[in-house]
């Protein structure tokens, strides 16, 4: 039902304009939610929708624009004022407190009772009634930690209707549910539309636009590209609204797009990786799998892209390959043509892979220590093969990695903590080329690094395969992605949804698989 | 004239090194001041610092590999009363040979260390918890193999008299002093466990992977390092030195007292701080330690030697502590 | 953790809780008297040796049958051994208790319930219980003073190792010597509080070495202090013409130190152990008992150690 022009929008934004230092996240966007709709909100990474949600939230107080709720201007400068408000946000990190109850979870911050006794009683009743309310059938007294996931979020949702929330966001929900899970949800969503409040929703995943959307806006670099009632808007339209840009001054991979340069094509040599129905759990002892049925083949010298958007596996391909979760990956792994069990870092090290992890800072270095160490740190093994250490032989090696790298640090004794993001990827590369290895993974590479770094390691994937070293990347930037890949894989809610060769990927083809739309 | 005290005082606080050394100078000169009717002055007096600090300094050894790596053992104490029980019962009463005895005290040591290695990074249980059981443990197990009582040169007989066994001449040795009685052998086996341990850490990459786990774990992980095999041969590293800290106690005490080491855990752990190793992991360094441990050492003796009164000492070095730990906070500049 | 992990863990746990190796009596195939024996701790050697004693003198009486509980330092739990012997009806009660004030309302009510209790070492508050065994350690400390006093003939530089001075037993030995040395040559040049532990008082007498060219007498407060003042010595050649006097005097401490030639005295502080059994039998018996027996000390030197020492009057 189109309401615009009826009825009072619950919350509309005018003009939303954001800044982070120079930098502008979002320009002059608008949004506005009518009671008993779900908008949807979607884009590529990056593309702002985070931070908009953070504006209405009232995480942040300098903003230009206007936002009316409930037909007055506010500007919240908390988020219980916007909660007060009536606006409240389930992100996708819930915020619930493990340990404790749900009663107690669903009043935190707003125990009543007097002189700060809780009165267990009467907080309990009223949570248990709120959950029938929603169709959750737990007790109010069980610690939220022992709870699924999908039962959480449910919990999150009770705290902000507790609460009054007459609009509630949702940052990609179902990217941990199952298919009931998700069912039950979508139920909910659906009565607390016809109880007239307003959602605003997140998603990447097409089938769920059209499954529960109302309206859509995307929006794309910042700017809102348009919105459209969700049954008018084909998927096709949708995507090239999500992709359709110019690629702008700043970007040129080196040599052009590996895909159309005819010398590439004779490069690719012999098969260095296959994976057959590989699959991944979702953690340790987890019976949920993150990435299922994957078949894959990687050659010496070729770099193979994997697109996939949140949730989608990637990360968790890349990490079960490198034996991080112990052998406790599905299917089979085919190194060199033999079938091979990684079962830790350390094998995968043995047999020749090197994952870059798409953290730098939590995963990739240890912060507190010299770059000298870091970059040694994978190599100890080879480096010092009896256990004692030959110092001269390491700072032969790091200094040798450091000018190829073009590395900029005052001495290599600096810790790697006090470098820039461009640095430090640098010395957590180096890390890896110092093992020699003849996979390299690498899982968004040039993430939070400035336009001139991600030039220089786009020349060094170029030299890498030129020596014959394959490549496996992510990055969720298309553009890059479609630049560095020889072929790209799309991953979609842990499955191949598609695979393209040689110069057959669009960004629009690669989006709507990404997306899981059924081609 | 300011200024140049300032830029000394901020060059000589600049690293962690250079800090224990500024505390170490500071005590020193604190000691010439109150030096107790020239006492200080005398050469048996520096000995004699060197050798109360060498037992809890042999165990800052050990407790500093395991702080680097992210942890803490919080048994040492105990390992040493159980290490000091075997050492006497085996050398004392059974007139085991000196090798012999050693050795066995030295595989209690390492096989207790293990056990909390294995306790902390295999079953993931907390090094605070699995040490503590431990210490509870090891301080049980000593108490049993030696009846509660302390095995000493007096044996009692069946009938209830006593009967005396000679010392055997290893405890001389370790309790006797060398370099024309300026130096106590105890001090040397200090400075032995002291140069083993700086060694594997510095020069073992054994020590590279013990600074990359106490830095960032999961990183470590990612990059190919041991990380259960490490963190558990650095606990028997420590329950290792525990059981040679214990041998040289035995020696020191002519006896076995399955009562001994309580509290030394806390010396232990005050040392390697003081000396500048993180509570938190992956920065520090045996050198420091060893500069913890003489700065302990003469913080106690120059208290001793001016009679000290006891709630005194105890507010006073409650204070020093907090110093230390507050000019070892590293400047973010 | 499964299931049969915990239970293996339980099991393990339970075996070596179930070897405890407190002494117990035999009972004699017709015990007449089951007597409860409440002790604070275990874990200092004196303390065994009370239990040892009163094992000793239980043995030789088939008739009575005791049994040991240990509040491992703990008032609370030293409560609840009192109260648990209560409801299990022992014949008798004896306690040596960590405190006064927290343990003297259990007892009494052990009292009132008509169960006769032996307090030994540590008093009480009032006079809820039937006896009260302990040693004087103000008159021991006194004795120690006047003996070195005679021996060195009232002069010379002492040194006083105490112990705990935040305890009773410290603060008596303390006091009681000083009074005995009062107005004699006998200077103290340094004293240092050495918390009872051995190594501990090594470090305060190798301080004071280093600080006195000249020590003639070195008075600990218990039998290690002595012993770890008289190994500092000796590492530097100057126990020779030095007087070492401790107290306490264990057997395989104490007396063996003298034996050893290391302590020139030593003074007994009684357990009472075995004092208590007799009084007990007295007591089951129906004869009378007093309200307080303060046990006398004995003096051990090297001269008169084969005897068994002598007796203080």
């Amino acid at each position: 039902m189109d309401v615009a022009g009826l009825v009072t929008p619950l919350v509309r934004m005018s003009g939303i304009t954001k800044r982070f230092g120079r930098n502008v996240v979002l320009r002059g966007v608008s949004l506005d939610v009518y009671p008993g709709e779900v908008h949807i909100l979607a884009g590529e990474n990056g593309a702002g929708k985070s931070t908009l949600i953070k504006v209405l939230a009232g995480v942040y107080g300098d903003w230009e624009g206007a936002i009316e709720y409930f037909g007055h201007a506010a500007r919240p400068r908390s988020p219980v004022e916007a909660m007060r408000l009536g606006v409240s946000v389930i992100y996708q990190e819930l915020s619930l407190v493990p340990a404790m109850t749900v009663a107690d979870n669903i009043f935190l911050g707003r125990a009543r009772g007097r002189g700060g006794f809780v009165p267990q009683a009467e907080q309990r009743n009223e949570t248990r009634e709120l959950l029938q309310g929603i169709g959750l059938r737990i007790e109010p007294d069980t610690p939220v930690e022992n709870l699924p996931i999908a039962a959480q979020q449910l919990v999150e949702i009770a705290k902000a209707l507790s609460r009054d929330a007459r609009v509630l966001v949702m940052d990609e929900p179902t990217s941990a549910l199952t298919a009931p899970e998700v069912d039950t949800l979508f139920s909910l969503i659906g009565k607390l539309k016809r109880e007239g409040r307003g959602i605003v929703y997140i998603t990447h995943k097409m089938e769920e636009i059209g499954r529960i959307g109302d309206r859509v806006t995307v929006l794309r670099d910042g700017e809102r590209v348009g919105s459209r009632p969700a049954r008018e808007l084909t998927d096709a339209e949708l995507v090239r609204w999500m992709v359709g840009r110019d690629l702008g001054p700043g970007f040129s991979p080196a040599a052009g797009s590996r895909a159309e340069s005819p010398s590439r094509a004779a490069a690719a040599g012999q098969e260095r990786l296959r994976l057959q129905d590989f699959s991944v759990p979702s953690g340790p002892g987890s019976p949920r799998l993150a990435v299922e049925g994957v078949d894959l083949e990687l050659r010496a010298g070729e770099v193979v892209g994997l697109a996939g958007l949140q949730g989608s596996g990637v990360s968790h391909l890349l990490l079960g390959l490198f034996g991080s979760y112990g052998a406790n990956t599905g299917g089979s792994v085919y190194l060199n043509g033999r079938k091979t069990v990684i079962g830790s870092p350390q094998d995968a090290i043995r047999h020749g892979l090197a994952l870059l992890t798409s953290d730098r800072k939590a995963t990739g270095l240890v912060l507190c220590r010299p770059i000298q160490e870091n970059a040694v740190l994978a190599d100890l093994r080879r480096l010092a093969p009896g256990g004692w250490r030959a110092p001269a032989r390491e700072r032969a090696a790091v200094d040798a990695l450091a000018r190829a790298l073009r590395l900029k640090a005052a001495s290599l004794e600096m810790e790697a903590g006090e470098l820039s993001g461009g640095n430090q990827q640098k010395v957590a590369l180096a890390k890896w080329i110092q093992t020699g290895p003849r996979v390299f993974l690498l899982d968004e590479p040039t993430r939070g690094i400035d336009v001139g770094a991600k030039q220089e390691i786009y020349q060094l994937i170029h030299e890498w395969t030129a020596q014959g070293i394959a490549i496996l990347m992510t990055s969720t930037e298309l553009p890059e992605l479609l630049a560095l890949s020889d072929r790209i894989v799309v991953l979609h809610r842990g499955r191949v949804t598609a695979a393209f060769g040689r110069g057959q990927a669009t960004a629009e083809s690669v989006l709507a698989a990404a997306m899981g739309v059924e081609s | 004239m300011l200024a140049f005290l300032r830029q000394f005082a901020a060059r000589a606080l600049a690293g962690p090194a250079s800090r224990a050394v500024v505390a170490l100078l500071l005590m020193l000169i604190v000691g010439l001041i109150f030096h107790a009717d020239g006492a200080f002055y005398r050469i048996g007096t520096h000995r004699d610092a060197l050798r109360q600090a060498s037992v809890p300094g042999i165990l800052a050894c050990g407790m500093t590999l395991v702080i680097i790596s992210g942890g803490i053992d919080l048994a040492v104490g105990s390992m040493l009363a159980l290490s000091a029980v075997v050492f006497a019962m085996t050398a004392l009463w059974w007139g085991w040979p000196p090798a012999a005895a050693i050795a066995v005290c030295l595989a209690v040591g390492l096989l207790c260390g293990s056990a909390s290695g294995l306790l902390s990074a295999r079953l993931r249980i907390q090094p605070f918890v699995a040490t503590l059981a431990m210490m509870v443990f090891a301080r049980g197990l000593a108490k049993t193999v030696s009846h509660g009582a302390k095995v000493a040169t007096a044996v009692q007989n069946p009938d209830g008299t006593y009967r005396y066994v000679s010392l055997p001449p290893v405890f001389r040795w370790i309790d006797s002093r060398l370099a024309g009685d300026n130096l106590s052998a105890v001090t040397l086996i200090f400075l032995a466990c002291f140069a083993v341990c700086w060694v594997l850490l510095a020069r073992h990459r054994w020590g590279r992977y013990l600074y990359a786990i106490g830095g960032n774990e999961e990183a470590a992980r990612l990059s190919g390092v041991p990380v259960a095999w490490t963190k558990t041969t650095a606990y028997a590293m420590s329950g290792l030195m525990a059981a040679i800290a214990g041998i040289c106690q035995a020696a020191q005490e002519q006896q076995g007292d399955p009562e001994a080491g309580a509290g030394y855990e806390l010396t232990a752990i005050a040392m390697a701080v003081i000396g500048g190793t993180a509570l938190s992991g992956g920065r520090g360094g045996l050198g420091l330690t060893l500069l913890g441990v003489v700065t302990i050492g003469y913080l106690e003796k120059i208290l001793s030697i001016n009679a000290v009164p006891e709630a005194s000492r105890l507010m006073l070095t409650g204070v020093i502590i907090v110093a230390a730990v507050l000019t070892q906070r590293r400047r973010n500049t | 953790m499964n299931w049969k992990t915990l239970s293996a863990l339980l099991a393990f746990v339970t075996c070596f809780t179930g070897c405890s190796r407190s002494p117990a009596s035999k009972p004699g195939a017709g015990a007449r008297w089951v007597i409860g024996m409440s002790q604070c701790n275990l874990g200092e050697p004196w303390r065994v040796q009370m239990n040892a004693d009163v094992a000793a003198a239980a043995a030789r009486h088939p008739e009575i049958k005791v049994i040991y509980k240990d509040a491992q330092n703990d008032t609370l739990r030293q409560r609840a051994h009192i109260e648990e012997f209560v409801s299990a009806g022992v014949n008798l009660l004896i306690v040596s208790p960590k405190e006064a004030q927290p343990l003297t309302e259990p007892v009494a009510k052990a009292y009132r319930a008509g169960i006769p209790v032996i307090v030994l070492d540590r008093a009480l508050v009032g006079e809820e219980y039937t006896t009260f065994i302990g040693a004087d350690n103000r008159r021991i400390g006194r004795a120690a003073g006047e003996w070195i006093r005679k021996v060195t003939g009232g002069k010379g530089k002492l040194v006083e190792l105490k112990g705990l001075m935040t305890s009773t037993p410290g603060q008596d030995r303390h006091s009681g010597f000083r009074e005995a040395i009062q107005g004699s040559g006998l200077e103290v040049i340094f004293e240092a509080d050495m918390k009872w532990l051995e190594p501990e008082s090594r470090k305060e007498m190798e301080s004071a070495l280093a600080r006195f060219p000249k020590i003639d007498v070195v008075y600990a407060h218990n039998d290690p202090g002595a012993h770890g003042a008289y190994l500092a010595a000796q590492a530097s050649g100057r126990h020779q013409g030095t007087l070492f006097v401790g107290i306490d005097a264990l057997p395989q401490e104490g007396q063996a130190y003298v034996r050893q030639g290391m302590l020139s005295a030593t003074f007994l502080y009684p357990t009472g152990g075995a004092e208590a059994i007799d009084m007990a039998l007295k007591i089951l018996q129906g004869q009378p008992a007093p309200k307080k027996i303060t046990l006398g000390s004995r003096l051990f030197t090297p001269e008169n150690i084969e005897k068994g020492g002598e007796a203080l009057q």
